[in-house]
């Protein structure tokens, strides 16, 4: 089967599975969803964040071809600086169905406290989006121009910040010592990058131009880049753990004990380590495979599984530990739970908005000329 | 003969407050706003006009500090709770005077008791830990937001403005206390089944849980779709709206070991300004550097 009929398919399916979502989310409010007072932040936070540093990544990959014209990924720019976009949306997409009033959301432009690291944030990743789609124009229309190389140089050093701001804003919280981590913001543009590669990875993999001279350099590079960065975010969970651990710190401890042994063991052994880790880094270092597009295509997606996953084990430890231990059992209702697993509703709207993010990333390679590449440019 | 005719009056009487009672629902049901604003109206505040000695009862001395504070400008005042862990029976009415007094939803609770298991048996007790907000004088949750929605008002009460929330729960991320409780838009009689003709079924129940609530001075009716407080964080805020009308928060009133304590700590008089000068003082969590506002006697 037609890889790119498949994941229209795909696609699709999941868009409807999230359009049922989105219409209980509208119709039913929070009541759904299984994030509660305790546990306050969820699955739609994790995905936002997820997709908030594939955004940020995909950025930085496009720099290689429109700020630092590194030939070999010559006509890869366009195609990663759409996928940015697209991501953007589906990450903004989660976030906003999250808040308790998104008809709101503008106080934070015109009545926002600069102080907080959630409005620098939210207005960060709003001028990181418009420069975007100024950079994607420009990309098309003049490629080759003075003003895209600028409004790249600035786009990179936007995409460090807002990769920043998302470790700063778990990061500030002395409330939850698992997130109290000074590193947090200088190990999140790390994630992101790592992520930019391993969607990129996919997305070229998978619906790159087959003629492209370039490709399976490409994509060995992306790939070789990719185990780098697995290993350096490995590096970074054996630092945070090993010291959670060593200090321990009673909150920190039950965190590290709630991903290894507790109630998202699976999530932790099996899918970021197994399928989001060791596969891919036995798959992508050896250099024959790389023949193989559909199955370097697949190492993406597992290392994008990976990568969700490691999100979403940043946040719900820290939120599962009770602030005060006897908390747990003060007051029952619905909503007050230590316990976390996403509803029916969270996971729909999840496969929904990853499914509007591949249809978007299909579109615009039938809409817009991402692929298209000038060949004697690209082979100079 | 004698026991017939006290029978007959007693039925009697009873038809008598039943049909009022069925009046005055049937007002609750009908217009409960208006029936709560004419039983207002009939209750005069008086000022007190008594000399309150130590050896009185603490709730009166409290009303008379409140008072002394109330007469204060109001930035020369400084609220205070302090909870005395060794009188608290774990009785819960002060989670429940606070749940009816802010009308608070399923979900939402502001002022948990919390009940701690201590030791090996034999040798083993129980503490009970109530949990306000700790209304702290470096509140982690105020600077996070991103809307300002959150903020300490004149009185160094936390409080949160309803309508600048956009209920993104970074504030209950923030608090180390676990204080802020964020509310769904639940009911108690969402599951409840109706039956028609009964006055005490679900659209009395409904129509009371839907009526106004008072905190922070405002009536708000909660309605269905998603208008605030549904869809906000929401926490305890020492009753300013019954401080404003001189009465001491529901908890401190309700408590019936007289272990919450409440008034004004710049108030060298008061019986909070008293206990806190104890040793056996201790304020939660203390070393995040929160300032907590709520003390605790151990």
């Amino acid at each position: 089967m037609n890889i790119k009929r498949f994941l229209y398919g795909l696609a699709g399916l999941a868009l409807l599975i999230g359009m049922w979502g989105i219409y209980d989310r509208f119709v039913n409010g929070h009541a759904n969803t299984n994030y509660g007072s305790y546990v306050v932040w969820g699955l739609w936070v994790a995905m936002y964040l997820f997709f908030a540093g594939v955004a940020a990544g995909s950025f930085m990959i496009s720099t290689l071809d429109f700020l630092f014209r590194i030939p070999v990924f010559k006509g890869t720019g366009r195609i990663a600086l759409w996928t940015a976009l697209v991501t953007l949306a589906a990450g903004l997409t989660s976030i906003g169905l999250d808040l308790g009033h998104m008809e709101r959301i503008w106080k934070v432009f015109l009545q926002g406290n600069p102080s907080s690291v959630m409005f620098q944030m939210v207005w960060g990743y709003t001028i990181f989006g418009v420069l975007m789609l100024a950079c994607l124009f420009l990309a098309i229309r003049n490629p080759e121009g003075r003003l895209l190389r600028i409004l790249m140089g600035i786009g990179l050093a936007l995409s460090l910040f807002v990769s920043g701001a998302v470790g700063a804003l778990l990061g500030v919280q002395a409330a939850r010592p698992f997130w109290h981590v000074g590193l947090f913001p200088v190990q999140f543009p790390f994630f992101s990058f790592a992520s930019g590669a391993a969607v990129m990875l996919s997305v070229l993999a998978f619906l790159g131009p087959k003629d492209d001279p370039n490709r399976k350099q490409q994509l060995w590079i992306l790939g070789i880049l990719s185990v780098v960065m697995v290993l350096v975010k490995l590096y970074f969970m054996w630092a945070d753990y090993s010291v959670s651990v060593y200090g321990n710190v009673p909150q920190n401890v039950a965190a590290v004990r709630e991903v290894l042994f507790g109630p998202y063991w699976w999530a932790f052994w099996i899918l970021q380590l197994l399928i989001g880790t060791f596969i891919p880094l036995v798959v992508l270092l050896q250099k024959r495979l790389v023949e193989k597009t559909l199955l370097i295509g697949w190492m993406g997606v597992f290392l994008l599984v990976g990568y969700a996953v490691a999100r979403g084990l940043i946040i719900f430890p820290a939120l599962t530990i009770p602030e005060i231990e006897s908390l747990a059992t003060a007051f029952g209702g619905p909503h007050l739970t230590f316990d976390y697993f996403p509803s029916s509703v969270e996971w729909a709207v999840t496969i929904g908005t990853v499914g509007m993010a591949t249809l978007g990333v299909l579109l615009g390679g039938e809409i817009l000329p991402l692929y298209r590449q000038d060949r004697k440019k690209g082979k100079a | 003969m004698k026991k017939r005719t006290t029978e007959s009056l007693s039925r009697r009487d009873f038809l008598k407050f039943s049909g009022a009672a069925v009046s005055f629902l049937g007002s609750l049901e009908l217009a409960p706003e208006k029936t709560l604003a004419a039983i207002k109206t009939t209750i005069e505040r008086r000022p007190l006009e008594f000399e309150v000695s130590p050896e009185d009862d603490q709730i009166m001395r409290m009303q008379s500090d409140l008072q002394r504070a109330l007469a204060k400008p109001v930035e020369e005042r400084r609220w205070v709770m302090v909870i005395d862990l060794r009188k608290c029976l774990g009785c819960h009415a002060c989670t429940i005077a606070c749940v009816v007094e802010n009308k608070l939803p399923p979900g939402v609770v502001y002022r948990p008791v919390m009940i701690e298991e201590l030791g090996t048996y034999p040798n083993v007790a129980m503490r009970f830990l109530p949990r306000p907000c700790m209304q702290c004088d470096e509140p982690p949750c105020v600077p996070v937001c991103p809307v300002n929605a959150t903020y300490k008002d004149e009185n160094g009460v936390v409080v949160i403005d309803y309508d600048q929330c956009i209920g993104c729960r970074y504030c209950v991320t923030a608090c180390p206390y676990g204080a802020r409780t964020f509310d769904f838009g639940a009911l108690y009689t969402d599951e409840t089944a109706e039956f028609e003709g009964i006055i005490f079924g679900k659209p009395s129940a409904s129509a009371y849980e839907r009526s106004a609530s008072y905190e922070y001075g405002e009536a708000r009716q909660r309605n269905d779709g998603d208008s605030s407080p549904i869809g906000n964080v929401r926490k305890c805020h020492f009753c300013l709206h019954r401080l404003k009308e001189g009465m001491l928060p529901a908890c401190t009133t309700t408590c019936i070991g007289r272990a919450t304590y409440f008034g004004d700590a710049n108030d060298q008089d008061s019986l909070v300004a008293d206990l806190i000068a104890s040793p056996n003082v201790m304020r939660l969590k203390e070393e995040l550097g929160t300032q907590p506002r709520v003390y605790y006697l151990t």
